[in-house]
């Protein structure tokens, strides 16, 4: 009787921390948010998920490998119009059989230990990084033959085959000091060139930076941040108390309002489509030897893959989705300098159902669903079952799909069983970073079913194929683009991918603070970090900033 | 403490004129078993388009078209929940079936058999108990790949050490009486006496047990979906409404946890209270325990 008493009791104290959960988040949203930071001096503290807490700060095992200066610089960046600059390199040279690469250095560049930044530091760092690739998923440097440093200041990479996105692993790449470099202390508390250093690591908990005063490009004005870490609902009461200044929230919070806060979407390259399985139903021989199912009888057909691609209202399902907060996408963004921008009408349901109708799927028995030689137009699309957002943007491309007269059945699972589904059923993706290899991962037909992840349509097109080979063994940038820019429209008409939205990346920022727009990049897959890639140029406005 | 205990009593007396201990028990396990039946038929009966996708009514609060108001997809969280607690019934119903009969089978075999036979049914239940509870269910769950599958044989699996024990115990009392011996003298076998002298002296006991275990199976199953390990998020369980409504709290959606949470609540309390009351009345020693 008392183990029952005991559960009930607690029962209700789980009912009652409900009610009081969301009694404290409205009492504090009228709380006084002049408190903001105020006991931080002219610090602010930011939420933007876990990721830092979720691997090693070591640049050498892929930490911030899109290419922030925040505590380290990689050789070459990207600036707000995605374009390459240098970042620890002056210049930069490529040999004419595309096989050599010459980056100059900048002079004069200290690391956060006080020891001079010079060609050996990048040897180092590019070798340690080639001896442990095992440890560093993000910066691929297999096609690297060696390393060396010219002079004191010039470093020259040498590659095995011409692989023109290697200019976009440099830019990946933090240069760690070669005589400071500990493997074990850089997890935690890593030392580079960067605006910010480390001072404080505890994991799960809290990571405090502070400004580097000897940055090269001038120390950042504000002098400490604090990043928490704690869950999203947390993170936005938190905010209403006043004790945030910058708060990643997910599009279902955009509609929401904080005193003292204003709400910034900010600008992505991310873009989520769903996986059409292109080929027949068979099997296929993977690269393990072994025989698996392949193919869906629906989404085989081009007919059914264009119908959707042209036929769905991709603005009301944003509208559904995410509360309106992304923009339609057919292909990659136009903030990519090699994204193909040609776009196309969609809400086209007539010509949609024609062409349906056309390749013999028709809704015989009247259920609303088309069938075709008794197979009816109907197919599953996977989720990951950890993320809410995905679901709900399938869940609404299936309403909207349910009008053309397609059914699609919109299931959860995890990460692992997704890979093995997508062989025959769809699933939904994420892809935004600024190396256009991400081309070959999606669409090169000998990747499929070779990596997880790679080439989940099972699309296959020789034409393809050979620009994408052309467009990696291109001898300059300009080169590179032109050919990856073919190789999309060479795929545009076999609609692989259901391309829907490129979304927006939600925080609310304090009325304090500017996060100087200007300077933002866009922000490649994963919301959270990257709206500190430009955190050396924050400011703070008013009189708080002391 | 007796002082006490009699002004109670006398109190309750004069209360509750015509409503003796009985009439109320009965009257607990009859609401008790009208709402299981209500929930579970209602479940069955409720169709998908009743709690289906509707944008245009997104996160509307508790009014006269949605008495529990709607979600992030403008579904009717009535219907929603409804289903739900059919859903979890469902696994409770077939939990305590395949429970009960674990327990019978083993709590009697223990008993009657002794040596290798009990001891080993003690060992599976030290086992079991030794483990925690939700544990236990989670790993089983996800051995079995987690989603109905999963949650039916975890919870199915699961609750049946208490059981066994109680049963044990009650036939080994039962063992040693007289008219067992006689049984045995007379050239009946042990699994004839177990049937006909033993089984029918542990039914009360055993009954009021499979009642109380119940209202555990549910919270188990809503528990171990809450986790992330039961039901897939796209099936109406009251564990799954649960944990996505806790990314809408923040923002100040308080229906989708509140009465979800109290259905589930008032189904749970209710069983505890039959229960309870069945035990006093199958087994009014239990009063003085």
């Amino acid at each position: 009787m008392r183990k029952k008493i005991i559960g009930m009791v607690s029962i209700l104290l789980a009912l009652g921390s409900v009610f009081t959960g969301c009694g404290t988040g409205a009492a504090a949203g009228e709380g006084s948010a002049g408190s903001r930071g105020q006991e931080h001096g002219s610090g602010i503290v930011c939420y933007v998920g876990h990721g830092f807490w979720d691997g090693s700060l070591d640049p050498v095992k892929g930490s911030f490998s899109y290419g922030y200066d925040f505590i380290s610089n990689g050789l070459v960046r990207v600036n707000p119009k995605a374009e390459y600059e240098g970042d620890l390199a002056e210049s930069w040279e490529i040999s004419e059989d595309s096989l050599a690469y010459t980056y100059h250095l900048k002079k004069g560049i200290q690391f956060q230990d006080g020891s001079g930044f010079r060609a050996e530091d990048v040897v180092f760092t590019y070798q340690t990084v080639m001896e442990n690739q095992g440890q560093n998923g993000e910066v691929d440097l297999s096609k690297v033959k060696k390393v060396e440093a010219v002079d004191e200041y010039t470093v020259k990479f040498t590659l095995k085959e011409p692989y023109s996105p290697f200019l976009d692993s440099t830019a990946q790449l933090g240069i760690v000091p070669k005589d400071g470099y500990d493997s074990a202390a850089f997890d935690q508390m890593p030392v580079g060139t960067g605006p910010w250093k480390v001072v404080q690591y505890d994991a799960e908990q809290q990571l405090i930076v502070e400004a580097n005063e000897g940055y090269f490009e001038g120390a950042p004005e504000i002098k400490r941040v604090t990043f928490v870490d704690m869950d999203n609902e947390a993170a936005f009461s938190n905010a209403r108390s006043g004790q945030l200044d910058v708060v990643m929230v997910q599009p279902s919070y955009a509609a929401e309002s904080v005193e003292g806060m204003h709400m910034e979407k900010l600008e992505t390259m991310d873009v989520r489509n769903i996986s059409l399985p292109c080929r027949e139903p068979g099997t296929f021989t993977n690269a393990n030897g072994e025989q698996v199912e392949v193919g869906n009888p629906v989404t085989s057909d081009v007919s059914v893959r264009k119908a959707l691609a042209i036929g769905i209202d991709r603005q009301q399902i944003i509208e559904n989705a995410f509360h309106g907060v992304g923009k339609p996408a057919v292909g990659w963004t136009g903030n990519l300098i090699w994204g193909n921008t040609a776009e196309y009408e969609d809400s086209r349901a007539e010509e949609a159902k024609g062409l349906l109708e056309e390749s013999g799927w028709a809704d015989t028995d009247g259920d609303g669903i088309r069938e075709k030689n008794g197979v009816e137009c109907a197919f599953e699309v996977y989720t990951p079952a950890d993320e809410q957002d995905r679901y709900m943007l399938a869940a609404a491309a299936a309403e909207s799909a349910a009008d053309l007269g397609i059914s699609i059945t919109v299931k959860q699972a995890t990460w692992d069983e997704i890979v093995e589904k997508t062989n025959t059923q769809g699933a939904v993706w994420g892809f935004g970073q600024f190396s256009p290899i991400v081309i070959g991962n999606q669409f090169q037909s000998g990747r499929f079913t070779v990596q997880p992840y790679a080439n989940p349509s099972g699309y296959e097109n020789q034409e393809v194929d050979r620009l994408i080979a052309e467009a990696i063994s291109a001898n300059t940038q300009e080169q590179a683009v032109a050919a990856w820019k073919k190789a999309q429209a060479a795929y545009a008409e076999d609609y692989p991918y259901l391309y829907l939205a490129n979304i927006e990346h939600c925080y609310f920022i304090s009325d304090r603070l500017d996060i100087s727009m200007d300077t933002q990049i866009p922000h490649p897959h994963g919301h959270g970090i990257p709206i500190i890639c430009n955190m050396k140029d924050w400011k703070l406005i008013g009189s708080t900033a002391d | 403490m007796d002082k006490a205990g009699d002004g109670m009593a006398t109190g309750k007396k004069k209360m509750g004129g015509f409503w003796n201990r009985r009439q109320k028990t009965l009257c607990s396990i009859g609401f008790a078993a009208a709402y299981l039946l209500l929930a579970l038929l209602a479940g069955l009966l409720v169709s998908p388009e009743s709690y289906g996708v509707d944008y245009g009514a997104k996160f509307l609060a508790p009014c006269f078209a949605h008495p529990f108001g709607t979600d992030e997809m403008g579904r009717d969280m009535f219907f929603r929940s409804v289903k739900g607690l059919s859903n979890s019934i469902g696994i409770g119903v077939l939990a305590s079936a395949a429970s009960s009969v674990i327990a019978l089978a083993f709590g009697v075999t223990a008993a009657v058999k002794g040596g290798i036979a009990d001891r080993f049914v003690n060992w599976c239940v030290d086992l079991c108990m030794g483990i925690p509870h939700l544990i236990l269910l989670v790993l089983i769950s996800f051995m079995m790949g987690r989603g109905q599958k999963g949650v039916m044989a975890a919870v199915a699996l699961t609750h049946w050490p208490e059981l066994t024990r109680l049963v044990r115990a009650e036939v080994l009392q039962i063992r040693s009486a007289q008219y067992v011996q006689a049984s045995y003298r007379m050239g009946k076998t042990r699994m004839w006496a177990a049937w006909h002298h033993m089984v029918p002296q542990v039914l009360p006991v055993y009954l009021i047990g499979v009642v109380l275990l119940f209202p555990h199976a549910i919270m188990h199953e809503a528990a171990v979906t809450f986790l992330g390990f039961g039901f897939p998020p796209e099936v109406p369980a009251i564990g799954v409404i649960l944990s996505e409504s806790m990314k809408h709290i923040a923002a100040g959606n308080w229906w989708l946890a509140v009465f979800p949470g109290l259905l589930l609540l008032l189904a749970v309390m209710l069983f505890d209270v039959a229960g309870e009351n069945l035990k006093r009345l199958w087994n009014p020693n239990s009063g003085n325990e």
